[in-house]
């Protein structure tokens, strides 16, 4: 087909499917910026050509003079990016593939035809990176005063890079991911619209998108997209075209695999609409199908019991091949990528971990629809702490595998959330602030650890000093209150307030802003027999060096403890002082100065100290001097030198095999 | 004349040499006890301070705990350096370069250093042992003795199977990873990559195995060809490689079936489980100096083993004790079939 009789056929289909639109929807939110796409997908060339319809609703108080656009794929377009510089060319561990995408604009005007391409300038509001095209400004005749509503018409062409960071192909396998010019957010502020980063990801109104598909014949059937599918038509030249639609949400994704096993399924609880689920797996995956729809039907009810039911009709699971692993682990609105291996033994959490991770987007950046480029936290920090607690629930604890020369074998030892899943933040403790935005952080493994572990730590912390009823109160409120709309870190302390009728903004002062570690420790802990006095002692008058009587026979245990906060973070914790006869003493302390110190004259021995006996503070970055014993214990020491020897001897018992 | 010795029955009389001249299997053992207790005082130390006084050590330990490991990792990271990292690279499919050696800190570079250690005083003990194999009575002092005698010859050996290994290594085993990495994930699935990674991997051990066959057989005819000039010792003890390749890949394979048996009853009795060990201290120690003892007693079998498959009888070769005399009746090394009279002594 000539390009542009194509391109005249995909408008005239275009302005059908917006009649329909506006027939049929029943938007969940008032949309802001709404997308009538129709595109097509070119295999030979790892293209998609597309037009696109765009009605965006200015809801600020202030006149917009100009409109800004991602540009997400051409953070692909060469290494002089920002998105390539800040990642070094890796992702995930591994080298991103030098196979380049990019997006263009062929056209761009008003409803009254004029032209706006003309004025489009490439613009880099986060590091000035002259080289970086993922955010384009045009300049508007005329400005759009708030309230007001118009419609843009953009033709594209994306080119997409093999399979790296959430989107492109890996042989006929498609994940079609930031792929349309997509309008920045307006705010009173101005436009946010954030450069493509290694680190973070998105921010956008919501919408209501319907999307036309043209793919060629062999994906009948295999095509899974953002939305509900409402048409399949075949289409001259042996192509097919599905077209999709879905309301309330703020962005699109779609992915195309001859290859996959499309297993559909129904997730159905009491008083909760049904949602469709699709299962996209690959041949080779087959045998974890039930794996993957119970994960789905876990994280469905988990989340949906705590932050309110999901309210999409549908949710599409895609499972990517093997060498693209890169496209694995992703969230879209209503569709989410997952991951697995052919060796992943039932004990170990995968793929059933990170479907539920993804599916969790639906609501902290799905519905929730924070800002993922300025409060990362907000989406995978409590997406995270959130996975814990449902992931915990259904399956306890993960049992990890060993990878080794490319094989995963199952090994013997238990993996507990929150703490331990999150364990990389105790390795960077106080490198960074958490509240910084997603490009600011000093490395990457400080992002992960401060977005994702930090915070999942400190909300987990929060909840064993709410309890988790109040916890769930506050989840609750958070997500009713902001459910399609764009919350900040300040709604979150606010819903926190209301939940609970105290103001915790010195929590997340001391956790979310600050860099500080926390950590107590019992410094020391002693008991000594109480002896008679010696000394002069008043007696009928004078002084005699006898103790009166009262006095004279020792009696009980003296016993010290002093409790000291070795951390830059204050937190209010209980202390336990555990005696002979299984007696103990609880006390509280706000934990404000550097030490405390216990005494108790006369009593029973101390055996033990223990600080945060209950495990509250999870943030703790050292738990071994929480409790300190008054007579030492070198059993546990004495036994892992014993092991340390034994592996050296085996270690070079092993060596020596070789020659 | 052509033997039918199988490999199995190389393997099994090497074991029982082995059993019958334990003080060969201890002189091992006390090498690599001596080796590791370089190790004992630090890491004691170390694990004292930071538990004897933690009432949850010994649970955090035992549990294990992975945040606590993190803490450590944190708070001193001198006492490891990237141990971890090193060894899990060193198991990926890509493999690890040697530039990450640089960074080994504390306790593993003390470990590696430890093991080079090791392989220079295996050299020794090997001397030892193939020279105490062919002696009808002997000692410690005969190993240390025939060790001695044998170092720089053996310990050449040794250097030069290392270097080929570390060659194997990193021209076969890295190599190809790098040259297939790309081409791994373009693969169709997951099997195939895993195939093929597999297929590296069987290459590598493969000239891994051949490179110690080598050096033992090598080993093997040095000790018992002294009648030979050292340059035709060294070429016997490749034509004897290259004349027996099944019989001696059949006793290494033999030894280490045996070796990973006893891994895996060691796993499964998992007598060291944590700092809550359901051992006391002593019976645990005891337990895993039994373990590595028994596998000293396994290697001394393969090395016997492997002198079996290459020579029938002794050698009279220059000893301070005097040659033995052949009694075939007693001799465990005859077979029914093959009467030593037969043969020159010391034929290959």
């Amino acid at each position: 087909m000539p390009r542009a009789k194509g391109r005249s056929a995909l408008l005239a289909f275009a302005s059908q499917a917006s009649l329909a639109l506006t027939l049929t929807a029943a938007s969940l939110t008032r949309p802001i910026a709404s997308y009538q796409i129709s595109c097509r997908l070119d295999t030979e060339k790892r293209a998609v050509e597309g037009t696109e319809l765009l009605t965006w609703t200015n809801t600020t108080a202030k006149p917009a003079a100009t409109l800004r656009f991602h540009l997400y794929l051409n953070a692909f377009r060469n290494t002089l990016s920002t998105f390539w510089r800040e990642s070094g060319g890796e992702r995930r561990g591994d080298r991103l593939p030098e196979s380049w995408g990019s997006i263009e604009l062929t056209r761009m005007t008003l409803a009254d035809g004029s032209d706006l391409l003309a004025s489009l300038s490439y613009v880099s509001p986060d590091d000035g990176n002259p080289y970086d095209r993922t955010v384009a400004e045009v300049q508007l005749p005329r400005a759009v005063q708030p309230g007001e509503t118009i419609s843009i018409s953009i033709d594209f062409r994306s080119r997409l890079p093999r399979v790296s960071a959430r989107t492109g192909w890996k042989g006929d396998f498609y994940l079609v991911a930031q792929w349309f010019p997509k309008i920045g957010v307006f705010q009173d502020k101005g436009w946010n619209c954030h450069q493509f980063h290694a680190s973070s990801e998105f921010f956008a109104d919501f919408g209501n998108y319907d999307v036309s598909i043209d793919v060629p014949v062999r994906y009948r059937g295999k095509v899974g997209a953002t939305g509900v599918r409402v048409e399949e038509r075949n289409l001259p030249g042996d192509r097919v075209l599905y077209r999709f639609r879905q309301d309330s949400v703020h962005d699109f994704a779609w992915t195309a695999d001859p290859d996959f096993l499309v297993v559909d399924d129904v997730f159905r609880e009491p008083a909760v609409a049904d949602t469709q689920i699709r299962l996209l797996l690959q041949p080779e995956h087959r045998g974890q199908q039930a794996r993957y729809l119970k994960a789905t039907k876990v994280a469905l009810s988990g989340y949906g019991r705590v932050l309110g039911p999901y309210p999409y009709p549908t949710l599409t699971v895609v499972d990517p091949p093997w060498g693209a692993m890169g496209a694995g682990g992703m969230e879209y609105p209503t569709f989410i990528t997952a991951g697995t291996h052919r060796m992943a033994p039932a004990s170990a959490q995968s793929p059933e971990g990170v479907t539920i991770h993804e599916f969790g987007h639906q609501y902290f950046y799905g519905l929730l629809a924070s800002n993922e480029f300025e409060e990362p936290w907000l989406d995978e920090g409590f997406n995270e702490y959130m996975e814990d607690r449902v992931v915990g629930a259904a399956y306890g604890s993960n049992r990890p595998v060993l990878t080794a020369f490319g094989f995963r074998f199952p090994i013997g030892v238990a993996v507990h959330r929150p703490l331990d899943t999150n364990r990389r933040y105790f390795q960077v403790a106080t490198e960074d602030v958490l509240a910084s935005p997603a490009w600011k952080f000093r490395t990457r493994t400080s992002y992960g650890a401060n977005v994702y572990s930090k915070t999942a730590l400190a909300m987990a912390t929060l909840e064993r000093l709410l309890g988790t009823p109040t916890m769930n109160r506050a989840l609750r409120l958070y997500a009713d209150r902001w459910r399609f709309r764009h919350p900040t870190t300040a709604d979150w302390i606010a819903a926190v307030r209301d939940a609970t009728g105290r103001d915790y903004r010195w929590f997340f002062d001391r956790t979310f802003y600050s860099s500080g570690a926390v950590d107590y420790a019992v410094v020391d802990a002693k008991s000594e027999k109480v002896e008679p006095p010696k000394g002069l002692f008043e007696s009928e008058g004078g002084l005699v060096e006898k103790p009166p009587a009262e006095l004279a026979k020792g009696k009980g245990w003296k016993s010290v403890a002093t409790v000291a906060r070795l951390g830059d973070v204050a937190m209010p914790i209980e202390i336990v002082l555990k005696f002979d006869g299984n007696h103990t003493y609880r006390s509280t302390w706000d934990g404000e100065a550097r030490w405390k110190r216990f005494r108790v004259d006369r009593g029973p021995r101390l055996l033990e100290a223990v600080v945060d006996p209950d495990e509250k503070i999870l943030l703790d970055v050292d738990r071994t001097n929480n409790g300190r014993l008054v007579r030492a214990d070198p059993r546990a020491a004495s036994r892992w030198t014993a092991r340390a020897v034994f592996w050296m001897q085996n270690l070079i018992d092993s060596l020596t095999i070789a020659w | 004349m052509r033997d039918r010795v199988s490999s199995a029955g190389c393997f099994a009389r090497g074991v029982k040499l082995s059993l019958s001249r334990p003080y060969l299997a201890v002189s091992l053992w006390l090498i690599q006890l001596l080796l590791a207790s370089v190790l004992a005082l630090p890491v004691s130390n170390a694990l004292h301070t930071l538990l004897d006084h933690s009432s949850s050590g010994s649970r955090m330990v035992a549990d294990p705990e992975f945040g606590w490991w993190e803490t450590v990792r944190r708070v001193h990271p001198d006492l490891l350096g990237n141990f971890s990292d090193a060894v899990e690279s060193a198991t990926s499919a890509e493999g690890v370069e040697s530039s990450a050696l640089g960074a080994l800190e504390g306790i593993g570079a003390t470990a590696l250093s430890l093991c080079f250690l090791g392989i220079v005083l295996h050299a020794f003990a090997l001397g030892g042992i193939f020279g105490a194999l062919r002696e009808p009575q002997s000692s410690l002092v005969v190993i240390g003795r025939e060790g001695m005698r044998r170092f720089p010859a053996f310990l050449a050996f040794t250097l030069a199977a290392m270097a080929a290994a570390l060659a194997a290594y990193r021209w076969i085993y890295l190599a190809s990873g790098k040259a297939w990495r790309e081409r791994l994930n373009d693969l169709d699935t997951e099997g195939q990559a895993m195939a093929l990674t597999f297929a590296r991997l069987l290459v590598f051990l493969l000239v891994l195995a051949g490179i110690k066959l080598v050096a033992d057989s090598v080993r093997a005819i040095w000790v018992a060809r002294p009648d030979l000039p050292a340059v035709s010792r060294f070429f016997a003890g490749l034509a004897a490689a290259f004349s027996r390749p099944a019989r001696l890949f059949g006793v290494l394979v033999f030894y280490l079936l045996s070796g990973a048996a006893l891994y895996v009853l060691w796993i499964v009795l998992d007598p060291s489980a944590g700092g809550e060990a359901r051992f006391a201290l002593v019976p645990l120690i005891l337990a895993q100096q039994v373990f590595v003892f028994l596998r000293s007693l396994l290697k001394v079998g393969y090395y016997a083993g492997v002198s079996e498959a290459l020579t029938r009888v002794p050698s009279p070769e220059y000893s301070y004790v005097p040659a033995p005399t052949i009694d075939e009746s007693a001799s465990v090394d005859r077979t029914p079939d093959e009467p030593g009279v037969e043969r020159p002594a010391g034929a290959i």
